[in-house]
């Protein structure tokens, strides 16, 4: 077997990547470039309205000290999050991890947590007489450190967002030629160097895709960092709408946010390099043998367990408290499975909706790269980092003024999540595709198949690790998803988001309790069935 | 010309200021094994996607089998073009077995598993037909997506430097057990190459291009023996040149006066094959004198230098003499020579 | 191959999430509905919604949110608003509203079931219950005796580290508002960074605040009244007191949750009957046992331990005038807190 290149199409042998994609991918691709750009234009609408004030309110001091506070949380918590990720995301696909599969599942899920009930269940644990008290007293420590500010939100955010990176990860090692690696061991490469100059490179995109995620995330978080008490640049968004209920002022904050995505997408891309990283090489790649890791597996075991502990077990066992008091106080805990429906309805329809659309932007993203392509992308993410609230107000204003039958309707809320969660589609769905060979297509059209044909038979089995992983992180996000389901959602859809929500408003903890474990029992199940298939396409024969 | 099974005509493709392709013309009866050959930039790999229909034409028409698929007005896409294509790096479906890539292009219609089976008796894979492409050897994969591209029965297939992937020794035997496969089902077949000994060796045509344009096509030997310019007798082959002067069919420079292929009058460029040229050790007019020495068994080259300081190679079949450098020795050119117009 | 049999889940789930979409499209609320914007919570106000139904055979949809985020979707939604009612957490967010011109005036005998001083003048919206703003203690911290007796105490040095707030929190920015109007902004700001200097705990919830002086994490903190009742419901013994500040003024300011109707509002009658509804004897008092706020209207009984509103030593101010937020966020910038 020849060695396996890293490009063939570098070569002036196949120029013809540079040729303009068909209209209809384009209009497609264009249309929900400009879907996603509905808030932004409002943005600039509301933003306008402050007229001279504007650079006023940009310009002033706590401005720039809050959006110093966000860059500085925004990189340590993408820093922190990507280690993590990317060490769980080798152990559990690459490895004999005792029960890898089911670390895979676990880990994943304090994603489905929302971040103001992690981050009150962390307080709540490390205060003076939390669940912690008695660990810290092992150590001498009479209360455990406090948890406020620039740690704590740290710490949290860490915590519920380096799934971002797993699972994104997790996706870019399956698709990994190993005979890369075994080409350069054979070369009598040191695996050191081998990590350095084949298996990053083939990696990076899916870590960019994954950190992007959880720094754009990182931004926009309003839960924990108002529980922790961190003075962010979306927490004076917020007081703006809290306070003054002036609608300008927050859009000139927000379109600052903006400004600092592009920036971040920016970098970003400057670092992605132009490689094209699907094989040139002959044949197809085989699975990978997995890393023995004989008694490497105890440290491991214990990392995954501490990072379980902090991120799922804790906040759960916070919530099971909360349930256990409720119960002996004779609260009503529950009502009814209405809100279960509704929340896996919705995840469901919005992770499929928002798959759909992140394929036709990421195909001329990675096809045919251009200004269309580019454009399309930088919008898609553009938006990542606002709050919510700013999405779900953008398109009140859109759809009540120029909508109005569909206001409010089941199918704008899903479309609402659609334009909230492509990024989390896309950059798992672009690096993915970035590993399937156009000639891989050419040779389906070239055997009498059309073009659907050949992306249902051909393109689209060979998306399934990025297909089912944007589909798990649209299904996860959704299913916490707070201000776009209360102000868009149709009247009575309720869902155990924002059951929670509503309860803890109340400051009603019990009352919060069941939903909570629910939320997480069933997107355990759901992510448990995502992954089983992953693990399914490992087995060829 | 409808005996043509593809016929292109002045096909032309832009990339950019990059022209790729340009007034290419070609016909390929049927049968026929054409090679495509040119140097890596050449565009005969456009060539080929632009027959396959993965490239459109900026202009030209190309038809198959007697039926128009690209011109200013028709465009017929891949799939309804009945073309296979053998990809350089196969392209085989890595989560499809052996018979599923093999079958994937089988029309409905048609018994597909006795098809496959005939298809996998054809290239002697009948024992893997359940395998993945990537439990597969090179050699073996290469014959999975010949077999994928013949099962539909295609007009005509191509194969996009269908070799070259392939280590030395299996090379050899892979490219006899493809043209035997394909004088088998007798399917007309073009492809790609830049090794001009392959396409020497494997074609009934060779069509020589060169900066987008095919500049000649004709049997191998043709295109060996009179190539069309220099450009093409220095790709194809070894070759030896002098400056000269024509008169008639006589030509007359420093080795003294040759016998020419055709009739001029003037200046010409001289060339002969190195097998052409003979060495007498001993002769009368020792003007030559040995530069380098390479031996490879069944024969060696002589690198010559002439008091001109213009040098020619000899090759010399077997081990005739034991030369040296330094040596001097007399030459002269067997056959008669092509001259090219200065 | 194995993949086609591992999937059998699939065709399942397509299923329900086609069903499903059938199902949630009929749920777009439909034109006969009184549609109600509530930033209340919902546990408190879904037994009174459920009431109200019955009696009056009126349907009503209700969306429940923030109140902030409810005020600024109708200022969004502007004339293709499908609400009727906004109730609203604080008169701030009803304020807002009507100056922007959303809000259609209430009819007198409405009005008139609540003093004056806990309704708009205009008439476009009117309290439904009271909260007052007290000073939460830990009275195992804090002797009785050492209570302070002003605002002004707080900025004493004594109290370094001891004070939580919520200074996001829309009540707090009504009782700075209050307090400009009463002292002016140079002795407000003074006031801010008195207390600034203090280092108090930021919260971002009131519930959280009382939980913390509870648990001893700080030992008091400037809250509404009601939290306290809040969190007894869990915990009856809870180390926890309110204070009313003796000193007339902004410290002690009651404020009201309200509501109003808007005017795109196509249900008029269904409404004010809804209004109606809520300042009614029975409402009331289910607001004081409920949530323990105060009854705005004549002759409603208080819980037990609950201070008479009319023995709060709250300033004498109209809660319209409690709208210039901007000039509020402003003071509490200089001062350093956000």
């Amino acid at each position: 077997m020849a060695t396996p290149g890293l490009s063939a199409d570098a070569t002036p042998e196949h120029p013809e990547l540079r040729r303009r994609a068909p209209i209809g991918l384009r209009l497609f691709a264009g249309a929900i470039g400009l879907a996603v750009l509905l808030p932004l234009v409002y943005l600039l609408i509301r933003a306008g309205e402050t007229g001279h004030r504007f650079w006023d309110i940009a310009g002033r001091d706590e401005t720039l000290h809050v959006l110093w506070n966000s860059a500085v949380l925004t990189l340590l918590v993408t820093a922190s999050s990507t280690v993590i990720g990317v060490v769980l995301a080798w152990l559990t696909v690459r490895t004999d991890l005792p029960g890898r599969t089911t670390w895979a599942v676990i880990t994943c899920l304090p994603l489905v947590l929302p971040s103001y009930v992690g981050a009150f269940a962390l307080i709540g644990a490390f205060s003076s007489n939390g669940l912690l008290a008695p660990l810290f007293a092992l150590f001498g420590l009479d209360r455990p450190p406090r948890l406020y500010g620039l740690p704590g939100a740290w710490l949290t955010l860490t915590l519920f967002s380096y799934p971002y990176v797993m699972l994104t990860v997790r996706s870019g090692l399956r698709s990994l030629d190993p005979a890369l690696a075994d080409a350069a061991r054979s070369l009598g490469h040191p695996p050191w160097r081998i990590a350095r100059d084949i298996t990053w490179p083939h990696l990076k995109p899916s870590v960019q895709a994954g950190s992007l995620l959880v720094a754009l995330y990182t931004l926009s978080d309003f839960g924990a960092v108002s529980m922790l008490q961190f003075n962010s640049f979306t927490r004076a968004i917020f007081v703006y709408y809290r306070t003054s209920f002036d609608r300008s002022a927050p859009a000139v904050l927000a379109l600052m946010l903006v400004a600092l995505t592009l920036l971040i997408l920016w970098i970003e891309s400057r670092t992605r390099g132009s490689a094209k990283l699907y094989r040139a090489g002959v044949g197809a790649p085989r699975p990978a043998p997995r890393v023995p890791l004989r008694l490497w597996r105890f440290p491991a075991l214990l990392a995954c367990t501490v990072i379980t502990l902090l991120g799922l077990v804790l906040p759960l066992a916070v919530i099971a408290f909360w349930l256990l008091q409720g119960w002996t106080a004779g609260e009503p805990l529950w009502r009814g499975w209405s809100m279960v429906v509704h929340s896996v309805q919705a995840g469901l329809w919005a992770a499929g909706i928002t798959v759909a659309a992140a394929l036709p932007v990421a195909w001329l993203a990675v096809r045919f790269p251009g200004r269309t392509a580019r454009l399309t992308e930088k919008a898609a993410y553009a938006g990542h980092a606002l709050p919510s609230i700013m999405i779900a107000l953008s398109l009140v204003f859109w759809a009540a003024r120029y909508a109005p039958a569909l206001y409010q309707s089941f199918a704008l809320l899903i479309f609402a999540y659609a334009c909230r969660f492509l990024p989390e589609a896309l950059g798992s769905v672009r690096a993915a595709l970035g590993t399937v060979s156009p000639r891989l297509e050419e040779a389906g059209r070239n055997l009498g198949r059309g073009p659907w044909s050949v992306l249902a038979s051909i393109t689209l089995p060979l998306l399934r690790p990025g297909l089912l992983t944007g589909f798990a992180l649209v299904f996860l996000t959704t299913m916490k998803e707070l201000p776009l389901t209360l102000l868009l959602a149709p009247t009575g859809f309720d869902t155990l988001a924002t059951r929670i929500w509503s309860a803890t408003e109340d400051a009603l903890y019990a009352q919060a309790a069941a939903p909570a474990l629910v939320l997480v029992a069933v997107s355990g199940i759901f992510v448990g069935v995502i992954l089983n298939q992953e693990e399914q396409d490992d087995v060829y024969e | 010309m409808s005996g043509s099974a593809i016929q292109a005509r002045c096909l032309c493709k832009r990339f950019g200021s990059v022209r790729a392709a340009c007034g290419v013309h070609l016909d390929v009866a049927p049968s026929t094994f054409l090679a495509l050959l040119g140097a890596s930039g050449c565009g005969k790999t456009t060539v080929l996607r632009m027959l396959a229909g993965f490239v459109r034409p900026d202009g030209g028409s190309i038809s198959i089998g007697g039926q128009t698929v690209v011109d200013d007005t028709t465009w017929t896409p891949p799939e309804k073009r009945r073309i296979g294509m053998v990809f350089q790096e196969y392209a085989l479906f890595p989560h499809m077995s052996v018979a599923d890539n093999i079958g994937y292009g089988i029309r409905p219609d048609q018994d597909r598993a006795r098809r496959v089976a005939e298809m996998l008796d054809l290239v002697g894979l009948q024992t893997q037909r359940d395998r993945h492409p990537h439990e597969l050897s090179g050699g073996q994969q290469q014959r999975v997506a010949l077999a994928r591209a013949l099962a539909p029965e295609p007009a005509a297939i191509l194969l996009d430097e269908p070799f070259s992937n392939l280590d030395a020794a299996l090379r050899v035997r892979v490219r006899s057990d493809v043209r035997d496969i394909l004088r088998h089902t007798g399917v007309t077949a073009i492809f790609v190459t830049h090794d001009q000994e392959e396409a020497l060796s494997l074609a009934d045509q060779v069509a020589v291009m060169m900066n987008g344009r095919i500049v000649q096509t004709g049997p191998p030997h043709e295109v060996y023996r009179a190539p069309a310019d220099r450009a093409v007798a220095a790709f194809i082959g070894d070759a030896n040149f002098l400056a000269g002067t024509a008169e008639g069919r006589k030509v007359h420079c420093e080795l003294g006066e040759l016998i020419a292929e055709q009739d001029h009058h003037g200046p010409v460029e001289v060339m002969f094959r190195p097998e052409d040229l003979l060495i007498i050790p001993f002769g009368e007019h020792r003007t030559a004198t040995v530069t380098d020495l390479q031996f490879f068994g069944h024969d060696q080259l002589i690198h010559l230098r002439l008091p001109s300081g213009a040098t020619l190679r000899s090759r010399l079949l077997g081990a005739p003499g034991a030369y040296q450098r330094g040596q001097q020795v007399s030459v002269r050119v067997n056959n008669p020579a092509v001259i090219f117009p200065s | 191959m194995k993949r086609a049999a591992s999937r059998p889940w699939l065709p399942a789930l397509l299923a329900v999430a086609g069903l499903s979409v059938f199902a949630a499209i009929g749920m777009k609320a439909d034109d006969g509905r009184l549609v109600v914007y509530c930033g209340r919570g919902e546990e408190l106000i879904r037994p009174l919604i459920e009431r109200f139904e019955q009696e009056t055979g009126i349907d009503v949809s209700i969306r429940y949110a923030g109140t902030s985020e409810l005020a600024a979707t109708l200022m969004e939604e502007g004339a293709n608003s499908p609400a009727d009612v906004f109730f609203a957490q604080d008169a701030g967010a009803l304020g807002a509203l009507h100056r922007h011109n959303a809000l259609t005036p209430l009819p007198a005998d409405l009005l008139e079931r609540v003093p004056a001083r806990f309704r708009s003048p205009d008439g476009t919206w009117v309290g439904v219950s009271g909260r007052a703003r007290v000073l939460v203690y830990n009275p195992e911290r804090i002797a009785e005796t050492d209570l302070p007796p002003t605002l002004d105490a707080l900025t004493d040095p004594s109290w370094k580290g001891r004070i939580g707030w919520a200074p996001e929190n829309a009540s707090f920015q009504s009782f700075v508002t209050a307090l400009r109007i009463q002292r002016g902004d140079a002795a407000t700001l003074a006031w801010l960074k008195g207390i600034q200097a203090n280092k108090p705990r930021p919260f971002a919830k009131n519930s959280a605040i009382v939980a913390a002086v509870a648990a001893g994490e700080i030992d008091a903190g400037l809250v509404n009244h009601y939290y306290l009742y809040g969190a007894r419901r869990t915990n009856p013994d809870i180390s926890a007191r309110n204070h009313y500040f003796p000193e007339p003024g902004a410290g002690s300011l009651v404020n009201v949750a309200g509501v109003g109707i808007l005017k795109t509002s196509r249900h008029r009658a269904e409404a004010e009957r809804f209004i109606r509804y809520l300042l009614d004897h029975r409402a009331q008092t289910y607001f004081a046992n409920e949530t323990a706020e105060y009854p705005l209207i004549a002759e409603v009984s208080l819980p037990a331990d609950l201070k008479p509103l009319e023995t709060i030593a709250t300033p004498d101010l109209d809660l319209n005038r409690l709208e210039d937020l901007e000039g509020t966020l402003s003071l509490i910038r200089q001062a350093g807190i956000f």
